[in-house]
């Protein structure tokens, strides 16, 4: 077990609008919001829908399936993370948002832009289950 | 209808050299660049009644203003203190132009002084300082040190899109640092080769130390004043003759849709045809360029963007010596963010230094030869937002 977080708490885990956010992953599951005035289904959450800035909204899971658009190999970061390691940037298969994910690879050679990924939900540290991605196997 | 009518002009300069200053004040940077502005101006510190500056970094209450009001015995009518990124020392020079040609004040100064601000952005990151533009949910989770990782994300992504390499990208670094060399406010002037960024130590990858700017102190400051003051004052005013500035829907990395590019970007583009635009040129008029690449992938992202090259096209140039100071647009001229070094609330105005001395025929070893319009960029973010400035001798 390693001692360090390998992630920095983010600073909306008590915002209304992220909240069911954060307790999905605690339940296992990745939701994205959609809002009850327009209906646009949008990520990240955020208290007020970007297209209507309506702030009725409702939650839905997502497949969890993504691509990777492009990584980086960090080998300089703050204390708080076991260098070196993989971080991706992971569009959702959805098609409606980015994020920036720790990616379970063990070499370089192993990620192509572009890729299948699965987005895995982490077993929660310090109270804190947080999303990470994993290159998809191949169907065999 | 003249678009040029009542143009703001830059009749001073004044810059310290880029390098490390723990035993001053960011004040007292301050005080050194501004006296030496005025005294290239030839006016006295009486005639100011603009002030306009960069956010304060080192976690005041942004109120550098009031200082600099009773160290320098002056009376603004006019002043601010801007924040927005990177951009705000750009972002100084037009809302200073502005309230010029609305008539509001007749002479103003724009500075930025850094002094162990941005160290102090890095450290406090973990603490939520410089997280405003770190989307929480979808990057602050894993955004381990500054925004090196961000910039890696965009060069692996041009990577991938144009076929550039890292030894593409170094060739910029070594560019630059050999422009630095004759650069007297210059950090660095060490000559490096291909070969030394490639071995220097990774910190993102593609990104290594030798690919990157040095967050180190410094400060700068430019006086502007009308067209008409410029002719009385000066003998030798640089214009400007047209800016653009535009800010796209994103964040550091645009995390609300899976469509925005971070290989190239749109703010930058806008910018860039909004000046061309007002100064009524074309990016093959420019004669001297300062971008601000903070990496050197950026080198070869930015002049694409600003229309010199097609995409992917800038690697062959910086082989071929497209962009050197002989070259037919020459960049970073004074060293860019890499080479100069890269206090970064004061960078857009270092920038703006170098363009006045390329434009006046004053830039000494680093001077290119019969240039008479420039060109300026900075950004905030990663690229989200930009501005480019266009100046000229006449």
């Amino acid at each position: 077990m390693t001692s360090k977080p390998n992630f920095l708490k983010p600073t909306n885990l008590e915002s209304p609008g992220a909240v069911p956010f954060w307790e999905g992953l605690q339940a296992g599951k990745f939701l994205a919001p959609r809002c009850g005035q327009c209906g646009e289904l949008f990520f990240p959450p955020r208290s007020h829908c970007p297209e209507c800035l309506g702030d009725s909204l409702s939650w839905e899971e997502l497949s969890g399936k993504g691509f990777l658009y492009s990584w980086t190999e960090l080998f300089f970061a703050q204390p708080e993370f076991d260098t070196p390691f993989f971080l991706g940037l992971i569009d959702l298969a959805e098609g409606i948002g980015r994020i920036a994910a720790r990616i379970s690879a063990k070499t370089a050679e192993e990620l192509h832009i572009g890729m299948s990924v699965r987005i895995r939900i982490s077993k929660p540290v310090d109270g804190l289950a947080l999303y990470y991605a994993e290159p998809s196997r191949p169907e065999s | 209808m003249s678009v040029n009518r009542k143009r703001a002009a830059i009749i001073g300069i004044g810059a310290v050299k880029v390098g490390r200053y723990p035993e001053k004040q960011e004040s007292e940077l301050a005080l050194q660049v501004i006296r030496d502005a005025l005294k290239d101006a030839q006016i006295s510190s009486r005639q100011i009644d603009g002030l306009f500056t960069t956010p304060d970094l080192q976690g005041n209450i942004g109120l550098q203003t009031n200082l600099l009001c009773e160290y320098l015995r002056i009376s603004p009518r006019s002043m601010a203190e801007i924040c927005c990124g990177a951009i705000a020392g750009g972002l100084t020079l037009k809302y200073a132009a502005d309230e010029i040609q609305a008539g509001r004040i007749k002479a103003a100064v724009c500075y930025g002084a850094v002094r162990e601000g941005s160290i102090g952005w890095f450290k406090n990151l973990s603490q939520g300082k410089g997280w405003s533009m770190i989307e929480p949910t979808a990057l602050q989770p894993y955004a381990a040190y500054g925004i090196i990782w961000a910039y890696a994300l965009s060069a692996r992504r041009y990577m991938h899109e144009t076929g550039a390499t890292e030894e593409d990208f170094a060739l910029a670094a070594v560019r630059n640092r050999k422009n630095a060399a004759g650069n007297p406010v210059a950090a660095f002037a060490k000559p490096i080769t291909v070969e030394d960024v490639l071995r220097s130590r990774c910190l993102s990858s593609p990104i290594k130390l030798l690919d990157s700017a040095a967050s180190l102190d410094g400060a700068a400051a430019v006086i502007v004043v009308s067209e008409e003051a410029a002719r009385d004052l000066s003998p030798h005013p640089v214009y400007l003759q047209g800016w653009g500035l535009h800010h796209d829907p994103s964040c550091v990395i645009p995390t609300d849709n899976c469509s925005t590019s971070i290989s190239h970007f749109k703010a930058t583009r806008e910018a860039a045809k909004e000046a061309f635009q007002k100064a009524g040129i074309r990016p093959e008029d420019v004669d001297v360029a300062e971008i601000y690449a903070p990496f050197s992938s950026h080198e070869l992202i930015i002049p694409e963007d600003i229309g010199w090259f097609q995409n992917g096209e800038m690697a062959r140039a910086l082989r071929r010596g497209e962009t050197d100071i002989t070259g037919r647009i020459p960049i970073n001229t004074d060293g860019g963010l890499t080479s100069r070094g890269h206090p970064w609330a004061a960078t857009p105005l270092y920038e703006t230094v170098n363009i006045v001395r390329q434009l006046r025929g004053t830039a000494g070893p680093i001077q290119v030869r019969g240039a008479k319009v420039g060109l300026m960029h900075c950004e905030g973010g990663m690229m989200n937002n930009g501005l480019v400035m266009i100046f000229g001798r006449d």
